[in-house]
């Protein structure tokens, strides 16, 4: 087979996705992504290689598994720390430091840890394993509902997911794409014939601001919009509004104006008010979360910025 | 799209009335008269043939017992002399409970029974009820049972002195549509015509129906004069009455008292109040644990569509109507459990209410279950009516925790049914319970009910389905006394060599331990043999625990209105009904299943460890052993993730269960029906010791069929399709998935056709009933910090749905602590 040899990074699958296109659906997240949205709320999707990840409920402290983590790290970042409480129990226990700085993520820890409070962020698998695994929901995906690709980024790992939509819509799967749009043109042209709907977002209009903001400039991004219109493509806009930092009249407006320029692309714009549901996820990873000065956009705020949308006739809806 | 709201606002006076119920909680009072009338005749008439002594006491209660009308209400009295009298039956309680409350000394008494928020027991009650209980002493149902029990299972009954159960049978959902539609005039007519037949030949083979019509005969007059009698009460009330609009109501409600219960009722209110008349009868007979009054928008859809097309009503006064109805059928109020005085003082301390000991069975106390919807006898359509529409939105906008509702899912069902129905699911805790049609009359028709009936079945109790009206179908409920050996204890049983560890009590069949299987088939094997042993037994029981009731407790209320009793001239102990039916549920199918999965992998297949290990670890409670635990917890399949090799084991065990006991001789020559629920899984865990799939001596089991929340980790689509994967047509006595959503999963505009699709894709796959909770944790807490700011809270327990604040703190706690590791 053509893709055999594909193997892809994921981080995810998960049934009822209720928030990732319509009907019952089920979304394999891809990791790795091009952009470094200061709001991201899965880190653990950025990079594409694996990170040792961190629950610190799960762990039972290390006298029970006799050291077994600290003993398995080959670089010294494992040791044991001070007596915590042991969660939902008054039991005392030594769960673990992790010293991220002389950490490899070379993954040996979690391999042995039982209760799985150290784990891996992920996993690589083949396009067939992921089909099979997404197959045992087919019964699922009636009334529209189906497959969603998200990520990270999933056009990142272009091979993977085009491979992988394709044996899907073999089977006249429904497929939603979860994209941020900044991947080649030519690759978006190569894998139109397998997708119903782009959920696509549009952080900010401004391309020095969308630098600031994710790292990388929107040119790219507006241009492969325009082009998915152009040729047929049917847009889910996904706007995250994120307060003082792309909430402006002005930006409000001009990606309204965006919208309306993709025409009947566009089958709804969803403004998504920003929320903090993923600064835990940080925490496993180690790592710090940047955006703690932005507080969430009210809601009158929010139903302000729905009639903009809505008063300039573009189909739109808080999510 | 434009969603609409259904949350229309309740009239003024249906809000008055609900805040009325909520002082009410706190101002109760026992039934005595009932008991004082029963324990009088039965004293009074002690050689009378039983059923004409059952007849001859309701009689005497139905025209003398107090007539209550309300100031205020829409309906009509109560079964009791006060709205909200909770009931008990003094010739079925524990007399170790009546002498541990009432025989207590006066000071525990007076804190106990008469606090303000008590349900209020005077000196003068107290004192007769420990009377009465010398006499039941020797003349109750347990004792009739003791008579009768063969010596195996005697010693079980005498550890319960004075009850089975604590009440009597219950579960069934006797004909109401006949006493409102058909009316006790005509049944009487008919009987008057039966008893004419027989007494020009007698014979010994009818003289029995002949003591029977003459008992149905007595009751029905007894009946048409209660209702007069409350005709009465409205004309002299209406005298009494200033306002000229309660006036002219209650003149209104007089004339049709003087009409209804003989004749059909003419209009929806009459409707309802008839129905409510007969469930005073059937609470005053004995009360029955858990009655359901059957597909009721059925008939009550026509009244209300005829009322309205009239004129005579409004739409939005029938819905005031239906509200009021909700409200009133929640006032039927069984003690159940029964609290002690330590309980009582503990709570009055700290201001609570008896309904707040009731540890979430408060549901169970009002004993009903409504179901609507379904679908016609000759399956040409649906049957769903004005009426299916209004109690739905009456559940919406009350946010009741009882009754429970059931709604009948089908081809048929529009899509405003399902809509409302999943609105009102989400903010009223988890009701309605949604059945699958295709399922549920499948296994009707495994039970030999003819298709017609099959399509008019209705869900009482909990969970579980019978014909509506024409089946008596929980024939022995208290015969289980005895056998006392569920699906968990065989287990314990097979591992540690037929000894239950946690009590020390040897069973009836030696068998290996766990160490001395050769293979996982043997210790498989042993485990069918004692599962079918205790079925047996179980199931022998049963048998005289309906001998028991046929000989001198009829149950002459239900008899009177469930098809099939008049026609044949049988009460419905004896045979009477078209259908008889005798359910029995088994429980913690996730800990039984994966319990074996566990010994199974690690002890036959990979042999990581020995089952000498594996016992010894179990012996000590896991103690020192908590890393192989937590290798069971993350490491092996589990039930509920949609892996065949876990789910595979939940079909060998239901399979054999319901297999084996649906295939015993049923009680009255019906059938015998296995479900799958389990009221007490905390309770019931505290004495269980540890079980091989991790869980520790005293921890919960797993909840009736459903998987352990913890354990299942692969999201809602896995869940529910592992759980659709048990033969649910063999359930035929119900059982259903728990699905519990956060809030975050059902906003937004499709969130209603989303859940409509998840519920329809479990149906598709052969799933029975489905009920869901939308539930935040962190309003749960809250509401244990806060408690009266949430008194509304509901949450789905099994199958019934509790008020949150009610339910005991170790139950609140395990509620939310499954939900916080869901998904």
């Amino acid at each position: 087979m053509e893709y055999e040899n594909v193997r892809g990074h994921i981080y995810d699958i998960q049934g009822y996705a209720v928030h990732d296109g319509p009907g019952i659906r089920t979304t394999v997240y891809t990791k790795g992504c091009p952009l470094r949205c200061l709001w991201c709320h899965s880190p653990e999707s950025q990079q594409h290689r694996f990170q040792l990840g961190w629950l610190d409920l799960k762990c039972i402290g290390t006298e029970l598994c006799q050291n077994a983590c600290v003993n398995a790290c080959p670089e010294g970042a494992l040791s044991v720390a001070e007596p915590t409480k042991r969660t939902g129990t008054e039991e005392l226990v030594r769960k673990v430091n992790i010293d991220r700085a002389k950490c490899t993520d070379c993954l040996k820890c979690a391999e042995v840890c039982v209760t799985k409070a150290l784990y891996v962020s992920g996993w690589e698998t083949t396009v067939d394993e992921v089909y099979d695994r997404l197959m045992k929901d087919v019964g699922f995906f009636e009334n529209g509902g189906g497959v969603t690709v998200s990520g990270g980024e999933a056009m990142a790992q272009f091979d993977f997911t085009y491979n992988l939509l394709k044996r899907l819509k073999d089977k006249g799967i429904h497929i939603c794409l979860d994209t941020t749009g900044f991947a080649p043109t030519a690759q978006f042209e190569k894998i139109m014939p397998y997708v119903d709907l782009y959920l696509y977002d549009l952080k900010h209009m401004d391309t020095r601001h969308h630098e600031k903001l994710t790292g990388v400039p929107n040119e790219l991004i507006l241009e492969n919009a325009r082009f998915l219109a152009a040729h047929g493509g049917a847009l889910q806009i996904r706007f995250p509004i994120i307060p003082k930092l792309n909430d402006s009249v002005e930006n409000l407006r001009a990606t309204a104006e965006f919208c309306l320029e993709l025409g009947d692309a566009v089958k709804l714009v969803q403004l998504l008010p920003y929320h903090k549901a993923g600064r835990g996820k940080y925490e496993r990873l180690g790592w710090k979360y940047r955006l703690t000065n932005v507080e969430l956009p009210s809601e009158d705020f929010m139903q302000q910025a729905l009639e903009l949308f809505q008063g300039m006739g573009l189909p739109a809806q808080i999510h | 799209m434009v969603k609409e709201d259904f949350n229309y606002p309740i009239s003024l006076r249906v809000a008055g009335l609900k805040e009325k119920r909520k002082r009410i909680n706190h101002d109760l009072h026992l039934d005595f008269e009932r008991n004082r009338i029963i324990t009088e005749y039965y004293k009074t008439h002690k050689n009378e043939y039983p059923i004409l002594k059952r007849a001859g006491f309701l009689y005497t209660w139905l025209t003398t017992r107090e007539i209550n009308i309300d100031d205020d209400d829409i309906f009509l009295g109560d079964g009791g002399p006060h709205c909200r009298t909770v009931h008990f039956d003094v010739e079925q309680t524990p007399r170790n409970w009546i002498r541990g409350c009432f025989g207590d000394t006066d000071e525990r008494f007076r804190a106990a029974w008469q606090v303000p928020g008590s349900i209020w027991v005077s000196d003068e009650d107290r004192q007769w009820i420990l009377e009465a209980a010398d006499y039941w002493e020797d003349n109750d149902i347990a004792a009739t049972a003791l008579g009768i029990f063969p010596e195996e299972f005697a010693e079980r009954a005498k550890a319960m002195p004075g009850s089975m159960y604590g009440t009597y049978p219950g579960h069934f959902n006797p004909n109401y549509e006949r006493a409102v539609t058909v009316g006790f005039g005509e049944c009487r007519r008919i009987a008057q015509e039966k008893l004419a037949e027989i007494q020009a030949h007698t014979t010994f083979e009818n003289v029995r129906s002949e003591l029977f019509y003459k008992a149905y005969i007595k009751v029905c007059d007894g009946m048409i004069l209660m209702s007069k009698r409350y005709a009465e009460g409205c004309r002299q009330k209406a005298a009494e009455t200033a306002d000229p609009a309660r006036k002219a109501e209650l003149l209104k409600m007089a004339d049709s008292c003087d009409w209804i219960v003989e004749h059909p009722a003419r209009d929806l209110w009459e409707g309802i109040q008839s129905l409510f008349f007969y469930q005073y009868l059937l609470i005053a007979d004995g009360t029955h644990w858990a009655d359901s009054p059957g597909l009721i928008d059925s008939f009550l859809g026509p009244l209300a569509e005829k009322d309205i097309a009239e004129g005579k009503l409004t739409r939005d006064q029938a819905q005031e109507l239906f509200d009021a109805f909700l409200l009133h059928i929640g006032d039927q109020i069984i003690m159940f459990p029964k609290p002690s005085n330590d309980q009582l003082i503990e709570a009055h301390k700290n201001g609570k209410c008896f309904f707040d000991l009731q540890g979430g069975m408060q549901n169970i106390a009002a004993g009903s279950l409504i179901t609507i919807g379904g679908m016609k006898a000759d399956g040409s359509g649906g049957d769903y009516n004005i009426a299916t529409e209004m109690i739905l939105l009456a559940y919406l906008r009350l946010k009741v925790a009882e009754p429970s509702l059931a709604l009948r899912i089908n081809q048929f069902t529009p899509d405003r049914i399902w809509a409302i129905a999943i609105a009102c699911s989400i903010t009223s805790g988890g009701m309605p319970q949604f059945n699958n049609d295709d399922v549920v009359i499948r296994a009707m028709l495994d039970r030999g009910v003819p298709i017609e009936d099959a399509r008019r079945y209705a869900v009482f109790g909990c969970v579980e389905p019978a014909i509506s009206g024409k089946e008596w179908s929980m024939a022995a409920n208290c015969g289980s006394f005895g056998a006392g050996c569920g699906p968990i204890t065989i287990l314990q049983y097979v591992i540690h060599g037929n000894v239950d560890p946690m009590s020390g009590r040897q069973g009836d069949l030696p068998c290996k331990k766990l160490y001395e299987y050769e293979s996982f088939e043997e210790l498989q094997a042993e485990f069918e043999r004692q599962a079918k042993y205790y079925i047996d037994k179980m199931a022998r029981t049963y048998h005289f625990a309906a001998l028991t009731f046929a000989t001198a407790w009829p149950v002459l209320s239900a008899s009177m209105m469930t098809e099939g009793c008049l026609e044949t001239g049988r009460d419905v102990t004896w045979g009477g009904a078209t259908y008889n039916g005798m359910g029995s549920m088994f429980n913690a199918v996730a800990t039984i299943a994966d319990s074996l999965t566990t010994i199974k992998k690690l002890c036959f297949e990979d042999k990581t460890l020995t089952t000498k290990e594996l016992y010894d670890a179990l012996k000590n409670n896991w103690e020192g052993q908590e890393l192989l635990r937590q290798r069971i917890l993350n490491g092996l399949p589990h039930y509920g993730n949609d892996d065949d090799e876990a789910d595979d084991m939940v079909r060998w065990f239901t399979n054999l269960w319901a297999d084996y006991y649906n295939s015993r001789p049923g009680v009255n020559g019906g059938t015998n029906n296995c479900g799958a629920l389990d009221l007490y899984w905390v309770w019931g865990g505290m004495g269980q010791w540890a079980t091989p799939d991790g869980r520790k001596t005293g921890e919960a089991l797993s909840i009736s069929s459903d998987p352990r929340q913890d354990c299942a980790k692969n999201g809602p689509l896995a869940y529910v399709k592992s759980v659709a994967k048990m033969p649910w047509y063999k359930l035929r006595c119900g059982g259903a998935i728990n699905v519990r959503f956060d809030a975050n999963s059902v906003k937004g505009d499709d969130a209603i056709a989303k859940v409509r699709d998840l519920i329809s894709a479990y149906f598709r796959f052969g799933g029975l009933q489905f009920h869901f909770t939308v539930a935040d944790t962190k309003v749960m807490r809250e509401a244990q910090k806060h408690p009266e700011d949430y008194q509304d809270l509901i949450v789905r327990i099994a199958g019934f749905s509790a008020y949150f604040t009610h339910m005991s703190l170790p139950d609140q706690a395990h509620y939310i602590q499954r939900l916080e590791q869901q998904f």
